[in-house]
């Protein structure tokens, strides 16, 4: 079966011969899978698909390929380390720092955000928002429909669509004092990546991708982030207004959003929406054989390997009962694109690496 | 008097908080009880609120915003009249993490529970709590961490408590996304809290 029939198959809610599998990897894990698996260094690998070879997600099989434009690119910009604690400033006028970890697989590093360009109210009167229509953008997304959507289910990625670009650029305590003290700077702030993001989504669905991944993390570990009225009052409008847009381009292009967390509350108000996939049902923040019973009729799923636990710190036979039980709720009867809830990361060994491979690829939907 | 601070500080209004502390302190009441009717009770308020799912991180931060604002006007007056905090706390999100929206909020909540709070930021080594309890002597130190990858060296810092032979003056409490009640029992600390409301009830309990 090809890669993209397979999931086309679960989004029609059927089970194709397998799950569907996509997974994605910080740079340093995806260097550990290389030489695992013997093949050649290459540029460091994006998670988010920029100047991605997918060699790796060929390699493992997977039956997603990911292509971003748009914030998220910022992140893993670069693995450069320069002076002042500032190692470079993205598209927006943020800057960010890579900051170095240390596991017993080895020393990795996380990009994280230095300073804000709209920390201050007076910067948004001369704020440049970067231009989302530079052909240069979408050369990437050009090469990977080209060469890859005969075989593969391709994914505009937009992520980070809204709410967490908005905080980026103004900062995160002060954007969620904004959404109550400030309501209309605070709309005005969500419009600017707002509006880039739903005309590089536009132009991806132009262009042909199967899906568009957008959203936003605005959930934290036990609720949400934000409450459910400020966001249905905030960024549902915008997302409403960004998936109507997309399927007006094309009616059969499926959308997914993310958000890390438990967001519970407004599951039903994304479906109200013309949401198609939730991606990635944290299962440590929401449990996903409940969310399938609750959501399973109208929506679909993509995720539900626990990135927190069960992948860096249970074992190989954990990993592989945790497949296993998310075939048989979340994914039975298709409606899910099974991977781990964010890339995968340095401190998860490979041999639980291979246990969530190994049972995905080898696990009949007949089970 | 006390009760428009109170609802002042729920509601988040800064400038009505401001106000009315000054009013209260012009009025003769006494610091203390300032402090624990209108700011300590509201931010109990806030705190059951949030762990009811009725407030949420927006609104738990401008509470926490007024409180302050209000505490830096009552401040001197509650040194005069020898109000002294209900313990003192060390807090600090861990090496290589630079994550401190939940740290802060937990600072916060302890600062609306009476507490001193010396906060040292984020990605601090083991020496730097080490250093910081020699120096503070608090009674409590308290670890943040988002990341699977950062959370490990709460077990470190724990250790390092042991090496400088301070780990018998305080008690340790853990939080953050990833942390759990087993991780804390494995690594040896004393509490382990899901959220910055629980922090504050835990610290009171560590008293």
């Amino acid at each position: 079966m090809k890669h993209r029939d397979r999931v086309a198959l679960a989004l029609a809610h059927q089970a194709p011969d397998r799950c569907p599998m996509q997974i994605s990897f910080t740079p340093e894990f995806a260097s550990r899978l290389r030489d695992n698996l013997g093949i050649a260094a290459a540029a460091m690998h994006n998670p988010h698909g920029g100047g991605n070879t997918y060699v790796l997600e060929r390699a493992l099989d997977e039956d997603m390929l990911l292509t971003s434009v748009g914030w998220a690119n910022s992140y893993y910009a670069t693995d450069a380390l320069s002076e002042n604690g500032v190692h470079y400033t993205d598209e927006w006028g943020i800057t960010w720092r890579n900051v170095p970890y240390e596991t017993q697989f080895g020393i990795g590093h996380y990009t994280e955000i230095a300073d804000h360009p709209l920390a201050e109210d007076d910067a948004f009167d001369t704020y440049p928002p970067p231009d989302p229509l530079r052909p240069e953008l979408y050369a990437e997304a050009h090469r990977v429909i080209e060469e890859y959507q005969d075989e593969y289910w391709i994914v505009g990625v937009t992520v980070c669509t809204i709410f967490e670009t908005a905080w980026a650029l103004r900062g995160l305590s002060q954007t969620l004092m904004d959404l109550v003290l400030k309501p209309e700077l605070a709309a005005q702030l969500l419009d600017i990546p707002f509006s880039y993001h739903l005309t590089a989504a536009k132009k991806l669905v132009e262009m042909g991708v199967d899906m568009i991944w957008t959203g936003d993390d605005v959930g934290s570990q036990d609720r949400m982030l934000i409450s459910p009225d400020t966001w249905r009052r905030f960024l549902k409008p915008r997302m409403a207004t960004f998936i109507a847009s997309l399927k007006e381009i094309n009616p059969d292009v499926k959308v997914a959003y993310h958000s890390d967390g438990d967001i519970t509350p407004i599951i039903a108000d994304l479906i109200e929406i013309g949401l198609d996939v939730l991606n990635p049902v944290q299962p440590r923040s929401m449990n996903p054989a409940k969310v399938k019973q609750a959501y399973g009729d109208a929506l679909c799923f993509w995720g539900s390997i626990d990135e927190q636990h069960t992948l860096p710190f249970g074992t190989p036979a954990e990993v592989e009962q945790e497949v296993i039980t998310r075939l048989k709720t979340i994914g039975r009867d298709g409606g899910l694109i099974i991977g781990p809830t964010h890339h995968v990361q340095l401190d998860t060994p490979l041999e639980n690496f291979w246990a969530m491979v190994n049972a995905i690829r080898q696990t009949p939907y007949t089970l | 008097m006390l009760d428009t601070i109170y609802q002042s500080v729920l509601s988040g209004n800064a400038p009505e908080t401001a106000q009315g502390v000054q009013q209260a302190i012009d009025a003769g009441l006494d610091p203390g009880e300032i402090l624990n009717q209108g700011m300590i009770a509201a931010m109990a308020e806030v705190g059951q609120r949030f762990e009811a799912g009725d407030m949420f991180v927006p609104e738990m931060l401008i509470a926490a915003r007024a409180m302050k604002e209000g505490l830096a006007i009552l401040q001197p007056h509650l040194v005069d009249a020898g109000v002294e905090p209900v313990g003192k706390v060390v807090l600090g999100t861990v090496k290589g993490d630079l994550h401190d929206i939940g740290k802060n909020l937990v600072g916060m909540m302890l600062e609306g529970s009476g507490f001193e709070v010396i906060d040292l930021g984020v990605d601090v080594p083991p020496e730097g709590f080490v250093a910081a309890i020699q120096e503070h002597q608090p009674q409590i130190v308290g670890l943040s961490a988002l990341l699977t990858t950062t959370m490990p060296g709460m077990q470190e810092i724990i250790e390092a408590l042991v090496a400088a032979e301070v780990r018998d003056h305080v008690k340790v409490m853990v939080g953050g996304a990833p942390v759990t009640s087993d991780f804390a029992n494995e690594i040896g600390a004393d509490a382990y809290a899901a959220d910055a409301s629980a922090a504050a009830t835990q610290a009171k309990r560590l008293l």
